[in-house]
This record gives structure tokens, sequence and C-alpha cells, in this order.
């Protein structure tokens, strides 16, 4: 079955009429979805400017970390449950949209950013915890620009669907 | 009056390039979107330090000269965009009764925080004092962060309420 066949059978789903049929649970969805998303990337810029130096900086970086990381888990989950359904009410729409691609892609890249920084750098934090090395400085970096550029997509998204 | 403010804005040369030039409003929301993230995790820290969740490391007071900078900067940054986005389309937001909601709040908890920040710095003894903060004071943080969450849900929905 092709990603557009898929697609298609996502569209004809009954969950996807009901999302696009029912009156304001669409906007109810994002509703969520935005709440979620601005409280994960808000989360992780605290964690970001941490890893840069830039602030919190007499915060233990392995304290922040397990203080902070179970909310931004939290609301990652309700951002992919949310955005999940959105996609499944017009997936082959969403699919075949410049912005939604782009979105998709620098999710994947922020979370190998996070995965690399996780398993590599952030194995030696009990020797660095208040002055993050170089490697960490990067990946927070990287994390900022990723994530604004994925919240710049996300919103681009809406001005980019055919009006439904 | 709201009637004729907006009529005047509408006639603004400013109002007229926001209105042609496709990618500002989209521009704007974003960067709105980007503040809010970096408003609400602030905030969020303060209120979940004063509930006792998270930073018991650090006392209130600290947490508050951490992160109220950082909330008043970038409320700063919201007026700005949120006034050229009001700017570009005044019919939209100032004549919508989801958009007066939105500012009556966010009055509200502009006036909360001023009256926190004055209190913590003057009084830090009344924070920092207790093991446990005041039911009180736990009652009116959880209240405050679930209002700054409806200031974003009527931001969202500001969109989905058509002004007669």
């Amino acid at each position: 079955m092709s990603i557009l066949e898929i697609c298609g059978w996502l569209d004809n789903s009954p969950l996807a009429v009901a999302i696009r049929e029912w009156n304001g649970l669409f906007a109810t969805i994002e509703t969520f979805h935005v709440i979620a998303l601005v409280q994960v990337a808000g989360s992780i810029f605290l964690i970001d400017l941490r890893l840069m130096g830039l602030a919190s900086r007499k915060y233990p970086v392995a304290q922040m970390l397990r203080e902070i990381l179970p909310y931004t888990w939290v609301g990652f989950a309700v951002a992919a449950v949310s955005g999940s359904l959105m996609f499944v009410s017009h997936a082959t729409q969403y699919y075949g949209n410049f912005s939604f691609r782009m979105k998709m892609l620098l999710l994947l890249t922020a979370g190998v950013n996070m995965l690399t920084f996780h398993l590599l750098t952030y194995r030696g934090v009990a020797n660095w915890t208040l002055h993050p090395p170089r490697a960490a400085k990067i990946a927070g970096a990287v994390s900022v620009v990723l994530w604004i550029a994925i919240v710049t997509f996300g919103r681009w998204i809406g001005y980019t669907m055919l009006p439904f | 009056m709201l009637k004729d403010l907006v009529a005047w804005l509408l006639s603004t040369h400013l109002s007229q390039t926001i209105q042609e030039v496709e990618w500002i409003v989209p521009a704007l929301q974003t960067v709105h979107i980007l503040f809010i993230a970096v408003v609400l995790s602030s905030v969020a820290m303060i209120i979940l330090r004063v509930l006792g969740l998270i930073g018991r490391a650090w006392s209130i007071s600290e947490m508050a000269a951490r992160f109220l900078p950082w909330v008043w900067s970038a409320l700063i940054v919201l007026v700005i965009t949120g006034a050229l986005l009001l700017t570009g389309e005044p019919k939209r937001s100032l004549l919508n009764p989801v958009f007066q909601a939105k500012m009556a709040m966010l009055a509200a908890m502009i006036g909360v925080t001023a009256a926190f920040h004055r209190s913590v710095r003057h009084h830090p003894a009344r924070w920092n004092q207790a093991a446990k903060s005041p039911p009180s004071a736990r009652l009116i943080g959880g209240l405050c962060l679930l209002i700054w969450v409806c200031i974003i849900v009527a931001g969202r929905w500001i969109a989905y309420v058509t002004v007669p």
C-alpha cells in the first residue's frame, strides 16, 4: 500500500469523518495542540538556554533536566496525539503540504539531536553539571534553531492548507 | 468608540501594509507564539516552585528573580506583535468578544504578576520562611496558571468566533 493510499484510507475512516463533521471538534483538538506545543517549546528553550550557559547558570543541568523533562514529555505526548488526530482528518492534504513535510523532517532532526545529546554528551554530566561542555552548548543551540523552525512551519501549515 | 478606533486603524498606511504583504501576519503570529512559550514556561517555573513541585533547592524569591525578567521582556514583545496584529486586523480583534475576554484576563494576570513581583522583592521572608507555601498562595498560583492557559485558548479562538 502506498503512502497516498494509506492517506486516502485515513481520510475516509469514521474517525476522520467525525473530526471533520462534528462542530468544533477539530478546533478543540487544535487548541490542545497549541497549548501543548507552547509548553514543549517553552520548556525546551529553558533547557537549551541552560545548556548554552546563557541562563539559570546556578541550576545544575542534571537536576534541571530531571525536574523539567517530565513536563516536556507530557506536553509532547499531548501534541503528538492531537497532531495525529488532526493529520488523520485531512491526511492526503497534510501529506502533500510542504510546510507539514518540513515540520515532520525537523521534528525528526530535533529527535536525533536530543538522542545524540542524551546518549553521548549527557553521559558525562556528573563532571560538568554546572559548566556544560561545547558539545552540550551545540546541542542546545541546534535545538533552539530547530524548534523555532518547527513552530514556524507549524504556523505556516495553517496558512497553506485549503480552507475547511 | 471602538468602531471609530477600528475605522481609524484601517485607514493607516501600517494597517494597509500588514494586510497586503502576505507573510507579515503569519510571521508576527509565529513570533507571538514563540514568546507565548517563553511567558508560559517562565510563569510555570515560578508557580510550580510556589506549589513546591520543582526547584526546591532555591527559595521562591530566587526563582522569581530568575524568571520574572523573562516574563516581563517576553510580555513586551507580545504586546508589540499583538499591537501590530491588531493594527492589521482591527475588526477581527477589537470588536471580537473572545479577544476582549483575552485582554481582560491578560490585564488581570499582569496585575497579579506585578503584585507578586513587588511582594517578593519587598517582603521575601513572607515567601521564603515557611517550608511549604500557604494553601492560599498555592491556590492562587494554580488558578493563575489556569488563567494563563485560558488566555492562550482565547487567543486561538479569536479566529473561530466571527465578528458580526
